[in-house]
């Protein structure tokens, strides 16, 4: 027989040890029947400070890959789950179609206007025309003209940021008309209050004008039944002129007399309605 | 020290004045304007008559626009006296031809 040594020393070192347990188990044999693979059974480590046999890994086993999911049950763990759905089979987000927020663009389809669009625009008002228009005219143009201008700078935003090309060129020019009428607006307004104030002064020294508020306010001196017609003649002289230009827009005839209605306050009441600027 | 390479680069009043480049007690703020006041105590006290207000009239049916055709001659007034539209005998003239019933 060859000696152990002859052989592999790790392979003798495992006979040695095969050998000796035979020896042992030989002289103990009640430890041969207690091999078991129980937990508490096979913690080796008894020593004090030994590292314990818990498994520190919560997470342990779990997977995304392998879609495991977690080691304890959840309460949604008996819920189906959603299946997912092409975006062409779901139904339209439901708006509202007269959203406030629609008026900062030109139209539904595009968020900016292309230059050609933008370029069709005539001139901003000039004064003089604007001086026949009554003060809920002007209010109300000056808020088309804000809302013009909204447009303009939505559309402006909205080219650079999705980097459409041209039309910053004609947009500008068309602002530039807008800002030619909201200044002829504040012009006339600012005009208007002046002579109102100084109107006001006039009226103090003027017989045919109460300004105590008992009573008509203006009692005209004369009347002259044929006469009266023409002073109105002649004062919307200008008026028809403008108004026979003008035709197309709105007619002069029915702002003017509103225009004049509500500056001239003799009694103190009327004056808070006068043309606030 | 050098300055900085923006400084060597540009002349220094080019750049937008901020409040590092003046004394103390320069706002500069945001051109908003304030909404209230400040109270001794740190809190900030809303002012309603600060606050902005926004009188927009209706306007439906309302045909006017900013602009005005081309093809429209400009109108330039007549007015007799110096003060032009903004005479106030011209005013009370016309507001007694036709408003004086008021």
């Amino acid at each position: 027989m060859a000696s152990p040594a002859a052989i592999r020393p790790s392979l003798g070192a495992a006979l040695h040890s095969c050998r000796t347990a035979s020896i042992t188990h030989g002289l103990l044999p009640s430890s041969r029947a207690g091999i078991s693979t129980t937990a508490s059974l096979l913690k080796r480590h008894k020593y004090p400070g030994a590292r314990d046999n818990k498994d520190h890994s919560k997470h342990r086993g779990e997977s995304t890959i392998r879609r495991t999911g977690t080691r304890w049950r959840l309460s949604v763990s008996d819920e189906p789950l959603p299946k997912p759905i092409k975006p062409e089979d779901l139904a339209p987000p439901e708006t509202d179609p007269n959203h406030g927020l629609w008026e900062f663009f030109a139209n539904r389809d595009t968020v900016a206007n292309v230059p050609e669009e933008d370029a069709k625009h005539g001139r901003g008002w000039m004064v003089e025309e604007l001086r026949g228009k009554s003060w809920e005219d002007l209010h109300k143009l000056w808020w088309v003209c804000v809302k013009e201008r909204n447009r303009i700078a939505t559309a402006k935003y909205e080219r650079n940021k999705s980097k459409l090309g041209f039309g910053d060129a004609e947009a500008d020019k068309r602002d530039d008309e807008v800002k030619v009428t909201m200044r002829g607006i504040k012009h006339v307004l600012t005009e208007r209050q002046y002579a109102w104030e100084d109107a006001v002064k006039l009226a103090e020294n003027d017989p045919e004008i109460d300004l105590s508020g008992n009573g008509p306010a203006f009692s005209p001196s004369q009347f002259l039944e044929e006469e009266y017609e023409e002073p109105v003649a002649a004062e919307t002289e200008e008026g028809a002129v403008k108004e026979a230009i003008m035709d197309g827009e709105q007619s002069l005839k029915s702002s003017e007399p509103a225009g004049l209605a509500t500056p001239p306050p003799p009694e103190p009441k009327p004056q808070s309605e006068a043309p606030r600027l | 020290m050098q300055p900085t390479r923006i400084l060597q680069g540009m002349r220094y009043r080019k750049l937008r004045l901020t409040t590092k480049d003046v004394n103390k007690g320069y706002y500069k703020g945001t051109g908003t304007g304030s909404m209230g006041r400040h109270t001794k105590y740190g809190t900030y006290v809303i002012e309603w008559e600060k606050v902005r207000t926004y009188v927009v009239p209706p306007l439906e049916g309302f045909k006017l626009t900013p602009f005005v055709a081309n093809t429209i001659q400009r109108v330039y007034g007549q007015y007799e006296t110096k003060a032009g539209p903004r005479d106030p005998e011209l005013y009370l003239q016309n507001w007694k031809v036709q408003n004086g019933m008021d």
